[in-house]
C-alpha cells in the first residue's frame, strides 16, 4: 500500500490480519481509524443526501459574486485538476496551504532556479544532506530512515557514520538535531541570512559569523559530486525574500552539485502546485479573473479582506489551521466542506459533502515531496467521492 | 559479584539467595533490591527497553540495525520495511515491536554492547538497562 499521510508517500505498508506494517505513528492511524469520526451529507446543519447537498454547493456557488476554492492537498491530481476547471469556469480565486506553506519553494523548484533531483537519488548517491529549517521528525517521520540518511544506497554502503554527512540547521534544539552526531554539524542560527551571508564571505576569503560551521560544510562538499539540502518552513519564514538563498545554491553548485528539495508538507500539496502551475504558470493564490497570482489573493488574505462571499474548502480545516480572527470570517460567508471527516470547518459549514479517503478508499496519482507521481492504491473503492462531487459540481455550472 | 552478574543476566532470580528471604535482618536490603531490579522485568534478555508511548515509528531503529542490514540488504538494509519473516524490531500500528530479540547482537555467548538503535532514537523510546 502507499500512505496518504504525508508527502513521503512510503510505498513499503503492509496489512497484515490487521496490524499496519512499516507506516509511522501518522500513517498507521489513518488505516487503523479511516471509519472513524466521518462526514454525513448536511444543508444548514439538516442531515440530507449527498446529491441534495452538491446541489445546494452547486446553488451557492452559482449565487456567488466572489467565490474562492480551496484545499486539495489531500486530494489526487486528476481531483486537482477538476478544482483548477471549476475555478477557470467561474473566473475566480484558487488557493491551498502552500501559500502558507511551502509554495514559495516549490516554486523555485519548479521555475529551475535551483537544481533538485529524487529522494531515490539522494539514498543512492547523497553525501552532505543537510535538513534547512526542517524537521522531519515531526513532519516526515521516515524521511531520514526511508530516503536519505539511515539507508544504504548504490554509492552508500558503509551507512550513515561513514557514507553520510548531517547537517542539521534550525534555530532551536530540534529532534532531528539530535541525531546530528558523528560527521555531522548541527547549526543554531537567529537568523538565516546571517548563515548564508557566511557562505559568501568565507569563500571570499572573509571573516564570518559562521566561519567554523562553513568551513566544515565546503570541506565536506568537495567530497562528494552528489550533495542535497531540504528545506522546511523555517527556511521559507527565516527569509523574506528567497533570492539570497538561490544565489547560495548556485554558488555551492560551483564547488560541488548540491540538489534542492522542498520538505514537509501535506501528501499532494507538491500535486496541487505542479497542476495549477501547468495551467497557469503559478504555484497558488491565482486568480483567473485577473490571469495572475498574487499575496492578496491568498485565502487568508481574501478572508481578512472581506473579498470573497463563498468558498469551496475540500480535504482541509481552515478552522483548525488559520489563525482565529480570520477562521473567523469564514461564518460571515457561504462555505461549502468537502471532506471524508468531521471537522472543526464541517461544524460551522452551511454545506457538508462527505467524500472518500485518498489512497484508502480512492485512487489516484500523488506528486512526492521530490517530483515523483506515486500511484495510490485503494483498501475498499466508494463511490461518493471527490471526483464524484467535483464532476457532479462542474456539470451542475 | 558473580551472583550480581547472573542475577543481571537471568541466569539466576533473586529468590535464589535464600538468606536475603529467609533471615529478617535482611528484609530492608531485600526491598531495596526488589526495588533495583524492577527494571528488568519490562526488559528483554538483551537489556533493551522500548516506550511505546514515546515512538513515532519513524524506523530509524530498523534500518540502523547492522543486523537488518547484513540479513536484509533489499529491505531494512535500503530503507524499506524489513521483508524477513523474524527481523529484531519492526514498525507495527505506527510503533516499533520487538519481534524476535534472538537476533540481537546484544543476545547469546558472544554478545556485544550495539546500541545502534537506541543512539538513533529521536524519541529516547529506546533504552537499555545499562543506560
Amino acid at each position: 500500500m502507499i500512505c496518504p499521510g504525508c508527502s513521503c508517500l512510503c510505498d513499503d505498508i503492509e496489512i497484515i490480519d490487521n496490524v499496519v506494517r512499516n507506516a509511522c505513528r501518522r500513517g498507521a492511524e489513518l488505516f487503523l481509524k479511516y471509519k472513524e469520526n466521518r462526514a454525513t451529507p448536511r444543508v444548514n446543519g439538516k442531515e440530507v443526501d449527498v446529491d441534495k447537498a452538491i446541489e445546494a454547493a452547486i446553488d451557492i456557488l452559482k449565487d456567488s459574486k466572489n467565490p474562492a476554492i480551496y484545499g486539495f492537498d489531500t486530494t489526487p491530481v486528476e481531483v486537482q485538476e477538476l478544482a483548477v476547471k471549476l475555478a477557470e469556469k467561474l473566473n475566480t480565486y484558487i488557493d491551498d496551504n502552500s501559500s502558507f506553506c511551502l509554495g514559495d519553494l516549490v516554486e523555485i523548484v519548479l521555475k529551475k532556479e535551483v537544481p533538485t533531483t529524487t529522494l531515490d537519488d539522494v539514498r543512492d548517491y547523497a553525501y552532505v544532506i543537510m535538513y534547512w529549517g526542517a524537521n522531519p521528525y515531526q513532519s516526515l517521520s521516515r524521511h531520514m530512515s526511508r530516503y536519505t540518511y539511515y539507508p544504504r544506497g548504490k554509492e552508500r554502503q558503509k551507512g550513515y557514520e561513514e557514507d553520510r554527512f548531517l547537517v542539521v540547521i534550525d534555530i532551536r534544539r530540534s529532534e532531528t538535531s539530535m541525531l546530528a552526531k558523528t560527521n555531522a554539524r548541527y547549526i543554531i542560527v537567529k537568523n538565516d541570512l546571517e548563515l548564508i551571508d557566511s557562505f559568501f564571505k568565507y569563500m571570499e576569503g572573509k571573516p564570518a559569523k559562521y566561519a567554523d560551521d562553513v568551513a566544515a560544510i565546503i570541506r565536506e562538499l568537495k567530497k562528494s559530486n552528489f550533495n542535497v539540502i531540504f528545506g522546511g518552513l523555517g527556511l521559507k519564514y527565516g527569509l523574506k525574500d528567497l533570492k539570497p538563498f538561490i544565489d547560495l545554491v548556485k554558488k555551492l553548485n560551483e564547488i560541488s552539485p548540491t540538489y534542492f528539495i522542498p520538505t514537509g508538507f501535506h501528501a499532494n500539496m507538491r500535486g496541487f502546485n505542479e497542476t495549477l502551475f501547468e495551467k497557469t504558470g503559478f504555484v497558488n493564490k491565482y486568480s483567473f479573473r485577473e490571469n495572475k497570482s498574487d499575496k492578496s489573493f491568498a485565502f487568508t488574505e481574501l478572508l481578512k479582506n472581506d473579498l470573497i462571499d463563498s468558498a469551496l474548502i475540500v480535504g482541509t480545516d481552515p478552522v483548525k489551521s488559520l489563525p482565529f480572527e480570520v477562521a473567523l470570517k469564514l461564518k460571515k460567508i457561504k462555505t461549502i466542506v468537502i471532506d471524508p471527516r468531521n471537522s472543526l470547518t464541517s461544524r460551522i459549514a452551511d454545506v457538508v459533502i462527505p467524500s472518500a479517503i485518498s489512497g484508502i478508499e480512492q485512487g489516484g496519482t500523488m506528486v512526492r515531496c521530490d517530483g515523483v507521481r506515486v500511484k495510490l492504491e485503494t483498501i475498499e473503492e466508494v463511490e461518493v467521492n471527490d471526483y464524484y462531487v467535483m464532476n457532479k459540481i462542474l456539470e451542475g455550472i | 559479584m558473580s551472583f550480581a552478574f547472573k542475577l543481571l543476566n537471568r541466569e539466576k532470580k533473586l529468590e535464589d539467595c535464600k538468606p536475603l528471604f529467609e533471615d529478617p535482618k535482611y528484609s530492608e536490603n531485600r526491598k531495596k533490591l526488589e526495588e533495583l531490579l524492577k527494571p528488568l522485568e519490562e526488559a528483554t534478555e538483551t537489556g533493551l527497553i522500548v516506550k511505546e508511548e514515546l515512538c513515532v515509528g519513524c524506523g530509524n531503529c530498523v534500518v540502523v540495525c547492522p543486523v537488518h542490514v547484513a540479513d536484509d540488504p533489499h529491505g531494512a538494509g535500503v530503507g524499506r520495511g524489513p521483508t524477513i519473516e523474524d527481523p529484531i524490531l519492526r514498525v507495527e500500528n505506527g510503533v516499533v515491536k520487538i519481534v524476535n530479540m534472538n537476533k540481537c547482537r546484544r543476545y547469546g555467548k558472544n554478545r556485544i554492547l550495539c546500541v545502534a538503535c537506541r543512539d538513533n532514537c529521536p524519541s529516547e523510546a529506546i533504552s537499555f538497562l545499562e543506560g
